[in-house]
């Protein structure tokens, strides 16, 4: 057994299945809030993907950036977060807000007519190539060795931003006044209300942050694997969607196991298989979990009353 | 109720993906006439989508074709551009139907990608539209199934040989590793090399990636360190580069090398080798004042605008031909195609075909890039 061939395999299952975390975050928030799969969530994803490249290029590029690169990632980062977060809360207030007391079937199709409007809109304004973030000329391809394997300044970024996000989320949900009124919205939303809990403002908040989570993935997805374009929030977002179901939907630590699972399950099939067939394993990974345990992994069944 | 509805938005977005990979663009220059001397010509290139950046050079190379053909021979013929947007190929699809439908349209200059080829012939053989492709190179396309398809660049099976004999006699590499992107251009391609590559005696690993990947790291977590050559037999250029910036970020020394897919501005890294169906025309002699005209009106170009040049010369040629023999018709102008005899062109070569289509001494060059340029090293 090549074991540092192993590790490197794992590093980078753990460096996917972070980006694939956040992005489901954001699936599992809106779920445990409305109920609502946001499937132009993907779509966030790739619009924050361009904002950060906005900004990169905007200040000269990867080869020659004109500010150092501390305050440039921060920036990125920021810009990029901000952007997708105010980008999530339009497409609730126009979208979805409409369609809040309509069948589920209504807002789900309008979540389908967004993704493609975001998907075409960046068509016509970022065009169809391929872009090139080349976070390899911006950060450099060094890293420190653990044994014989190598962990790149990327892998360290993406994971450890990744966590860093993670462990945020947590405790906005847990401790803070803003967390307990999500958490007391998706118990019951009704009740909620009537305890003189603002839903609108609380459904704002979680399409921002949600949203700004996937625009962090999007940078991270840009700065590790360089290129993106106006489709790659398609496929991003349906693998976002798979670890939140496989995780539990409604769930966060479920949206985080199951993107590190997604992630983990991709890298080690392209790692020791064929990269051919990493969607086929994914998705039948998303089957076998819903045959066997149709809640997801950290999913509650729901209790119905009669 | 939620597992359905989850179901239902699963078969809901696949649908979609469906649907939405059959969006065509097709530009038009300019209305086609009436006259035979207005006849039009078809271009069929990627003027967007990921392989833009060639798709673009062999658009103004096509209209700078079609501008001096014009002065020279005081003709009118106009273009009809037709964007198939590699590697999609329903997009490909959409244009060859639209091209046959439109009864102006004589002759057809393109398309550019193998897959794309194929995906014309049905829309050309019927009507009997001859079309000439100035860079696909897949072998069996002229398998004899393709009977008004030519191409004015070599084959894959030349490509791969000489690809396959650089890189064990002169670059002495031993064990390699072969990769395709599960394009029909770059299967046929990387087996050729292959093939090509153990007969002579290299060690050969195969592996398979996707057009759509952006991460290669597991893949490249595969490649051992004493693989001495990565043969990465990619279409679109910027997977090239993302690859091989991931293989240096693994600290992985593998020579590079790469075919004429990622002959391009978007494949740039140092020290890798590309190889190319034609030849960098800056050296070819009598091309100066036409490099200037382009230049000076569309910037820097590389090696797949000067063959569409040259494929449009073609298509015009035949036009003009058959015009002049009484009608510019699709059959005549097909037959016009086959009997095409260009003594020399701005590639440093004549143009004829042998009888499936395939251009006569298709020769393929090999790039070497040096300080973010690509320098000739074969020929010598």
């Amino acid at each position: 057994m090549d074991w540092t061939r192993f590790f490197n395999v794992l590093i980078d299952g753990i460096q996917l299945g972070s980006v694939y975390a956040l992005i489901a975050l954001g699936y599992t928030m809106v779920y445990g809030i409305l109920k609502l799969l946001n499937f132009a969530h993907g779509d966030i994803y790739m619009i924050g993907a361009f904002i950060g490249f906005g900004v990169l290029t905007f200040f000269g590029g990867p080869l020659s950036p004109n500010l150092p690169l501390a305050p440039l990632l921060i920036l990125m980062f920021v810009v990029a977060m901000l952007g997708s977060g105010l980008l999530g809360v339009a497409v609730e207030r126009f979208a979805y807000r409409p369609l809040r007391d309509a069948p589920r079937i209504a807002p789900l199709i309008s979540a389908l007519g967004v993704a493609f409007f975001l998907e075409n809109s960046a068509l016509l304004l970022f065009g169809s190539q391929y872009r090139q973030y080349n976070g390899f000329d911006l950060i450099g391809t060094g890293g420190f060795f653990i044994g014989s394997v190598k962990i790149t300044w990327i892998n360290l970024l993406v994971v450890s931003s990744a966590a860093a996000l993670m462990v945020a989320l947590m405790l906005l949900v847990a401790r803070t006044k803003l967390g307990k009124a999500m958490r007391a919205t998706s118990f019951d939303r009704e009740a909620a209300a009537m305890q003189g809990i603002d839903i609108d403002r609380v459904i704002v908040w979680t399409f921002f942050i949600g949203s700004a989570l996937a625009g962090a993935a999007g940078v991270m997805a840009g700065l590790a694997y360089s290129s993106i374009y106006h489709f790659m929030g398609f496929t991003a977002g349906l693998k976002g969607f798979a670890a939140a179901v496989v995780g539990g939907i409604g769930s966060i630590p479920g949206a985080m196991a199951g993107g590190l699972l997604i992630g983990l399950a991709e890298s080690f099939t392209a790692g020791y298989m064929n990269g051919t067939w990493k969607d086929a394993v994914t998705f039948s990974i998303l089957v076998l979990v819903m045959l066997v345990r149709p809640t997801g992994l950290f999913g509650k069944p729901e209790i119905q009353k009669v | 109720m939620r597992r359905a509805l989850i179901t239902v938005a699963v078969a809901v977005l696949a649908a979609a993906a469906v649907v939405t990979a059959g969006v065509a663009k097709t530009v038009e220059l300019a209305a086609p006439a009436k006259t035979c001397t207005n006849a039009s010509l078809g271009l069929a290139a990627p003027v967007t989508g990921p392989a833009a950046a060639i798709g673009q050079e062999q658009l103004h190379w096509a209209e700078l074709g079609l501008a001096r053909y014009n002065t020279e021979h005081k003709t009118t013929y106009k273009m009809v551009v037709g964007d198939t947007q590699l590697p999609n190929v329903a997009a490909a699809i959409n244009v060859a139907r639209q091209f046959a439908s439109n009864k102006k349209i004589v002759g057809v200059a393109g398309p550019a990608g193998s897959q794309e080829v194929q995906a014309f012939g049905p829309s050309m053989t019927k009507p009997g539209i001859g079309y000439v492709s100035m860079s696909a190179t897949r072998d069996d396309l002229t398998n004899g199934q393709r009977p008004t398809f030519f191409r004015v660049v070599g084959s894959d099976d030349t490509q791969g040989a000489v690809d396959a004999r650089y890189a064990l006699r002169t670059l002495k590499a031993d064990k390699i590793v072969v990769i395709n992107d599960g394009s029909s251009y770059s299967v046929g391609l990387a087996a050729r090399f292959a093939n090509v590559a153990h007969i002579l005696g290299a060690d050969i690993d195969l592996d398979e990636i996707t057009q759509q990947q952006t991460d290669f790291s597991p893949l490249v977590d595969k490649i051992g360190n004493d693989v001495d050559l990565v043969f990465i037999a990619f279409q679109i250029a910027s997977q090239g580069q993302t690859f091989a910036q991931q293989m240096r970020a693994k600290g992985k020394s593998a020579i590079i090398f790469g075919p004429d897919g990622l002959f391009s501005s978007d494949f740039t890294f140092e020290g890798a080798y590309v190889s190319a169906f034609a030849r960098d025309i800056h050296g070819v002699k009598g091309t100066a004042a036409l490099i200037k005209a382009y230049e000076k009106k569309y910037g820097k170009f590389g090696t797949f605008g000067p063959p569409t040049y040259v494929a449009v010369q073609v298509v015009l040629g035949a036009i003009d031909r058959a015009c002049q023999a009484g009608a510019a018709t699709r059959k005549t102008v097909l037959a016009q195609i086959k009997k095409t005899n260009l003594k020399n062109t701005i590639l440093g070569q004549g143009i004829r075909f042998d009888a499936n289509g395939d251009v006569l001494g298709g020769v393929f060059y090999i790039y070497r890039i040096v300080n973010g340029k690509y320098q000739l090293v074969f020929p010598k």
